[in-house]
């Protein structure tokens, strides 16, 4: 029998909204979990997913992607990755593991409530291939580092990194709770899969692809380049949902979720993907900083998406490309002088030659962010190290839950943006931040961050060895520099060369 | 007398940090507690220069002897070191 092609049944059999009898269209879906801005469920039915796929087409292509990337990491098992990586590139590995795979189960969550509860037929199509795939992206990143587990207790912990007290834990969990783990319907689609997916991690999935390739862990690469092709399908489920919204005069509330959701993707990607892209990538496998993958990516493209459809540009869209030129240098020197804090190893990666890289990417680099690695060099070459570590907590941000920072040295351009709410003073790293806090206080209000919940008593003793308790990171996982130092020595070797002239 | 947690802003440094005064101390005494966390740390030490305390935004300094608990600043304000050249 002659199988009909797809295009000539597809819109009839997702044609699934009814009417329903024995229950009021309220109780069926939720505005709570709806998420439709009163919109009409006869105006959803407008919603056109510009991606279309069926079952059976689903299954095998996902099989035939499974196979693939399995069958990779099976052939590349006996590589010795540990041994020949750059330092800084298993430090990319571990910050990825354990801040993602957990979070794509809950990007899982978030698409089965789009699935249960998107009121247009389409997207709880798409979203039921988005909630499998979702499924599928945690059980690989859990399932692909495993095999190191037995040989580095950092990857082990990665395991449990989402599960933990530790910051970057905090803040990715604070902020994926924010974007779609805790949304309705509608506002997953917006904030999610428009803002998250199609703005950043479509592209952020290419680019770690592409370095992975280039640094030869083709495990990675072809791990990360098979979750990629589903996120640019199910990352268009947001786009037909705000053309509905905004055919029906709501872009106002659509366009603010856009917002919220952007900035606080920018801050995530500042934190993960900046200090990879501008530090821990051995220089000879750089292709483009993160400002200009940023611009290409974020500026050039992303915001001919926004326009397209008929969004105006956030209120903040020039502060935030002016962010592009410092906050993840910020960001990399926190996370750097905190290194026992986290569950990988930093790379300083400002050797001599990396910081002239540096320099040329970001003009007046070495009078500003260099003026700090100066005195952090200086106290390494006189093997002070105690110096180069923390004895207090830095301030942390009640939106992003990521230290308070911005450009030091001769820029010194660093303050608070602090909010008096209910009597409770917030501290904010920028007025984007607080911007979303106060689009929504109540939502926010009641969350401690780690340094709210030290000056609470809650982290004993009271010190930094309290707050390592607290973030349950014992020697052997706490991080320390990722080539023990091997990059100040260059710089003593320079100082000794100079003074011979 | 008792324990005053406070904002540290201190100038040339990259971030704001957590650090615990008395609301004995004179600012001095504060300047030096911030100073402890930024200064031969991240920023470079100026031996010849004192570094005063002021509220963020403030142009005037705090008198150097002034002690932190009778100038109404409050736990967790945030306070800006800079420094200046000796009187």
């Amino acid at each position: 029998m002659a199988i009909l092609e797809r295009s000539k049944w597809y819109d009839l059999a997702r044609a699934t909204n009814w009417t329903p009898r024995y229950v009021a269209e309220s109780e069926l879906f939720p505005e709570t979990m709806s998420g439709s801005l009163g919109v009409e469920r006869s105006k959803w039915e407008a919603y056109d997913e510009p991606y279309k796929t069926s079952y059976p087409e689903y299954v095998r292509i996902q099989r035939e992607k499974d196979a693939a990337a399995y069958s990779v990491k099976a052939a590349l098992e006996r590589t010795k990755l540990l041994e020949n990586a750059a330092p800084g590139w298993l430090s990319i590995l571990k910050a990825h593991y354990g801040a993602i795979a957990l979070g794509e189960y809950a990007a899982m969550s978030a698409e089965a409530r789009m699935t249960r509860f998107g009121p247009a037929p389409g997207m709880r199509n798409m979203a039921t291939f988005g909630m499998l795939d979702e499924n599928r992206h945690a059980q690989l990143q859990l399932y692909f580092p495993h095999e190191h587990c037995k040989s580095d207790r950092q990857f082990d912990w990665a395991h449990k990194a989402y599960h933990s007290n530790e910051w970057a834990a905090i803040a990715a969990r604070h902020t994926f709770d924010d974007l779609f783990l805790a949304r309705d319907a509608i506002s997953i689609a917006i904030m999610l899969t428009f803002a998250f997916e199609t703005g950043f991690t479509n592209m952020q999935f290419l680019g770690l692809s592409a370095d992975a390739a280039e640094v030869g862990d083709y495990t990675f690469s072809s791990l990360i380049s098979s979750i990629q092709t589903d996120e640019s399908r199910h990352a268009q489920i947001g786009g037909p949902a705000l053309q509905v919204l905004l055919a029906n005069g709501h872009k106002e509330e659509a366009q603010k979720r856009v917002y919220m959701g952007i900035a606080r993707a920018w801050r995530i990607f500042g934190v993960l993907t900046g200090p990879a892209m501008d530090y821990y990538t051995p220089l000879s496998h750089r292709k483009q900083s993160f400002k200009e993958f940023m611009q290409e990516w974020i500026v050039g493209q992303f915001e001919r998406s926004l326009i397209d459809l008929g969004l105006d540009l956030p209120w903040y869209w020039d502060k935030m490309i002016e962010e592009f030129d410092y906050q993840h240098h910020a960001y990399h020197l926190g996370v750097w002088f905190w290194r026992p804090t986290v569950w990988w190893n930093p790379a300083a990666g400002v050797s001599p030659d990396e910081r002239d890289w540096l320099e040329e990417k970001y003009p007046g680099w070495n009078d500003t962010f260099g003026k700090c690695w100066d005195v952090i060099t200086e106290n390494v070459l006189k093997g002070n190290i105690d110096a180069t570590k923390p004895e207090t907590l830095p301030i942390v941000c009640n939106m992003s839950q990521l230290p308070i920072c911005a450009v030091p040295g001769n820029g010194w351009n660093v303050r608070d943006y602090p909010l008096v709410h209910e009597g409770r003073t917030y501290h904010f790293n920028s007025e984007i931040d607080r911007w979303i806090f106060q689009q929504d206080p109540s939502r926010y209000r009641d969350h401690m961050t780690v340094v709210d919940r030290f000056l609470a008593g809650m982290i004993q003793p009271p010190d930094l060895s309290g707050a390592l308790k607290y973030m349950n990171l014992a020697p052997g996982e706490m991080g320390d520099d990722a080539d023990n130092y091997a990059w100040a020595e260059a710089w003593r070797n320079i100082a000794a060369t100079r003074r011979a002239a | 007398m008792s324990m005053l947690p406070i904002i540290s802003n201190f100038q040339g440094d990259f971030v704001l940090q957590l650090v615990a005064v008395d609301s004995e101390n004179t600012m001095d005494q504060v300047a030096a507690a911030a100073a402890h966390h930024s200064v031969g740390r991240r920023v470079a030490p100026q031996p010849d220069k004192v570094i005063r305390v002021r509220r963020q935004d403030a142009q005037a300094f705090f008198p150097q002897d002034a002690r932190i608990g009778d100038l109404g600043v409050q736990p967790m304000e945030c306070l800006e070191f800079i420094f200046t050249d000796a009187a």
